[in-house]
């Protein structure tokens, strides 16, 4: 006999309990992948904050380089 | 482009396309359960979870059986990827395991039932992953070591879940059997819809952490090259594969 079958509810736990039982086993799965996306967003922002620094460096140091060049030579 | 980011958001539209679908299945189209009544929904999500955890593990052991033969370092970051994010999943199975155990049998935790004490034996196994990398200071027997642990941690897995099914057939129920499995129709549709929206979660978001580790190194490259050793602070000491 299947352990599992389709048919009508019973009154096994009532719908009103089984709901909030429900709704917490899908929250809590939802929630730990969410804190996972949380932390990786976290890091990815970090991370676009360096890149932005690094982008701003190399700008500068291309700045620089046409200027020293038209410096007369000594 | 990062062959990690490669077809990352075609994956990231179809885990979503999958994951309303079997949501939707679960909630409208799928019946109630005749024994469990609604309680029983608990199950399209905490089984699909169990189930791409413990293929997750399985598939970080074949990923350390390739980099163990090839001893190239990508396939050790994919190896320390899945059993990450298989840890992560087997975390949400066993708490919606746990609450739907207390709908259906009154107690959070049932230290008789050996399904449920197998898999929380495989996933304090590899809860011990992270440490033993953390361990080991050089990086090439960080990961020499950790494939190793991966290999023969991940042959344990379907070698658990063969004993425990062999051993007691019929005390935790039954969603998938040989025989093609214990649900009726629209229950089946639900549930495999379900199957495939965790397993593609799980691909995405694995690519995603590859994805990210990876630029994290590159942009310590890029700062190490502009602006010298001294500017990019020591790595230390690290479980995950640099």
């Amino acid at each position: 006999m299947p352990l599992i079958a389709a048919g009508q509810p019973t009154d096994f736990v009532s719908l009103h309990t089984a709901v909030k039982y429900v709704a917490g086993a899908y929250i809590v799965v939802f929630a730990i992948i969410l804190i996972y996306l949380g932390i990786m967003a976290w890091r990815l922002a970090n991370n676009q904050r360096e890149l932005a620094e690094l982008h701003k460096l190399v700008e500068e140091r291309d700045a620089e380089v046409p200027e020293r060049e038209q410096e007369p030579a000594l | 482009m990062s062959k990690h980011a490669r077809h990352l958001r075609g994956l990231t539209i179809a885990t979503l396309v999958f994951f309303l679908a079997g949501l939707a299945l679960t909630f409208f189209y799928a019946p109630d359960d005749v024994n469990q009544g609604f309680a029983q929904k608990i199950f399209y999500i905490h089984v699909p979870l169990a189930i791409v955890s413990l293929c997750g593990y399985v598939l970080g052991g074949v990923f350390g059986v390739i980099h163990l033969r090839t001893r190239e370092r990508i396939w050790d970051l994919r190896s320390y990827t899945a059993i990450h994010m298989s840890l992560i999943f087997s975390v949400g199975g066993l708490l919606s395991g746990a609450i739907w155990a207390k709908v259906a049998w009154g107690h959070w935790w049932v230290w008789s039932e050996p399904t449920l004490v197998s898999y929380l034996i495989v996933v304090l196994l590899f809860c011990t992953y992270q440490p033993l990398r953390f361990s080991i200071e050089d990086p090439e027997r960080q990961s020499m070591y950790a494939s190793v642990f991966s290999v023969v941690a991940g042959a344990f897995v379907p070698l658990n879940f063969l004993i425990v099914r062999l051993s007691e057939a019929f005390v935790h129920p039954r969603v998938l059997n040989l025989e093609g499995g214990t649900l009726p129709g629209s229950m089946a549709l639900a549930f495999y819809v379900m199957v495939i929206a965790v397993a593609l979660l799980f691909a995405t978001l694995m690519k995603f952490e590859m994805l990210a580790k990876e630029t994290r190194g590159q942009t310590r490259r890029l700062r190490r090259k502009l602006l010298g050793d001294d500017a990019v602070a020591p790595v230390g000491r690290s479980a995950a594969p640099l």
